[in-house]
């Protein structure tokens, strides 16, 4: 098999993975108001650790350009927020919910398909340093994609989505992952200067994403001290969980 | 730097620091009375400080004793809750401006100490990590400090109390900040496995207080989305500093 076509089977195997994430919800019979509450902060836990992560990388291969990057991922929100409040909120529907719902799951489901876009690019320039770790980084990222497809399903599942349909989703969010895993594999030396700015991007739209939608939300559903607790507790254990992988 | 005892220096900016937060009383100076929108990007300010100090903690200073770090974040926050539940202060309402109860005066007292302390505890940690991080951090918390005694000032005003007062009182309940990092940088420095613990146990108490205090007060008081741009750019300010260092 070619090394291309073996970088696409692994970057499709790390998207499949992001589905996983929608497992734990199988567990989570009544969905009330404390849920909804408490599932945003998980899933602001998850991005802002998964964040911190992709900063300490871009910043590795680039600071200024990290930073950057980050500034054109919050510009990035903004404009898909503006666009998306021009229609009628209380007309939108999306899966099982419509209004304000609709609208934060859509907007989540946008954040984190682009932030893919450069995780695919990160694992074609991390391929592009040879075959031999293949596996090996294969297996770390699929693994990384599985609290992300919890972080979607944390969004989803609170708003009547079935599991099926929100691990569904989750692949959908990291399709763009094979498709740019390739390219960059084979323009590895001219895609590598602009790692960090799509790693800033994707940290700078996951982090607002969590400021404007996530935390609002949990804190609005759920307790301070609870909120607070949880969040602080799942960005420890991602990143403890990254640095382990 | 090398001629001077670090240890001078820890104490040099850590006093730097304290005495920021008499620079919080200037706006309430010039301008009177401030609206609650300017006290909420006062908060997302502090927040978003905070929150780089969080991130550039875990980066540079858990390089190794990933497991402790973690343990100390785990205790940091439990630390923090504890405390503030012990004393009543927690799921305080850092901007009652209006509120005239003796008791709200004591606990706001408290609460601007017990922050203080945690920061010590991030001075001092990130000075053993190495000095010039150390002060880059320390610089970030100064700064820090300025909102946060803003909103202090706009509460001890309303009750009152003179603005050098409120100044000075700002500065005072931010002695222990110099005490608590000289403490931490010199028993932790003697320790050097505690390091790990130290750095994960400000990592997990900043955290904690930001989510439970800073940025749910910042969210009553201004528009979400222009909360999240401040708290945002504060951080990358922060990611920026500690590079440079």
């Amino acid at each position: 098999m070619s090394d291309v076509v073996l970088v696409f089977l692994y970057a499709l195997a790390t998207a499949l993975a992001t589905g996983l994430g929608a497992l734990p919800f199988l567990f989570v019979k009544e969905v009330s108001d404390r849920v909804v509450g408490l599932s945003n902060a998980v899933a602001a836990g998850l991005m802002l650790g998964a964040s911190f992560g992709l900063v300490s990388e871009g910043t590795v291969h680039g600071r200024l350009g990290t930073l950057g990057g980050a500034l054109v991922g919050v510009v990035f929100i903004l404009v898909t927020q503006r666009l998306l409040a021009g229609y009628d909120e209380e007309k939108m529907v999306f899966e099982a919910a419509r209004g304000e719902g609709a609208r934060r799951m859509l907007l989540m489901l946008v954040v984190m398909t682009v932030h893919s876009f450069s995780e695919g690019v990160a694992v074609g320039v991390s391929f592009g340093g040879g075959m031999t770790l293949a596996t090996l980084i294969t297996v770390a990222i699929a693994v990384h994609n599985i609290p992300e497809g919890v972080a979607i399903s944390a969004v989803m599942r609170p708003q009547g989505v079935s599991v099926a349909r929100c691990a569904g989703w989750s692949v959908v969010s990291s399709l763009p992952q094979p498709l740019m895993a390739v390219p960059a594999f084979l323009f590895v030396e001219a895609v590598r200067p602009a790692l960090p700015w799509g790693l800033g991007f994707a940290a700078g739209a996951m982090v607002f994403m969590v400021l404007v939608e996530l935390l609002p939300e949990a804190f609005h559903e759920g307790g301070r001290q609870e909120v607070a607790t949880l969040t602080t507790l799942t960005v420890i254990a991602m990143v403890l969980f990254q640095r382990f992988l | 730097m090398s001629a001077t005892d670090p240890t001078l220096t820890v104490l040099a900016y850590s006093s730097v620091a304290a005495f920021a937060a008499a620079l919080g009383v200037l706006p309430q100076a010039v301008s009177g009375r401030l609206p609650l929108r300017i006290l909420g990007w006062g908060n997302a300010l502090a927040a978003g400080l905070m929150l780089g100090v969080a991130y550039a903690l875990l980066t540079a200073g858990l390089t190794d004793g990933v497991l402790a770090g973690g343990a100390g974040a785990v205790l940091g926050l439990l630390f923090v809750r504890v405390t503030h539940a012990a004393t009543g202060v927690q799921d305080l309402d850092l901007n009652r401006l209006d509120d005239l109860d003796p008791a709200y005066g004591y606990q706001l007292v408290l609460v601007n100490v017990l922050h203080g302390a945690y920061e010590g505890v991030a001075i001092g940690a990130a000075m053993l990590v190495s000095l010039p991080f150390g002060i880059s951090m320390a610089l970030a918390l100064a700064v820090h400090n300025v909102p946060e005694a803003m909103a202090f000032t706009a509460i001890l005003e309303s009750r009152g109390v003179p603005l050098r007062h409120a100044a000075g009182l700002a500065v005072a309940t931010k002695f222990n900040q110099v005490l608590v990092s000289v403490v931490v940088f010199v028993v932790v420095g003697s320790l050097p496995p505690l390091l790990p613990w130290a750095v994960g146990f400000a990592v997990g108490a900043l955290l904690y207080l930001l989510l439970s205090e800073l940025l749910p007060e910042s969210y009553s008081q201004a528009g979400h989305t222009s909360i999240a741009l401040v708290t945002l750019v504060a951080m990358g300010i922060v990611v920026a500093l500690a590079g440079a260092a």
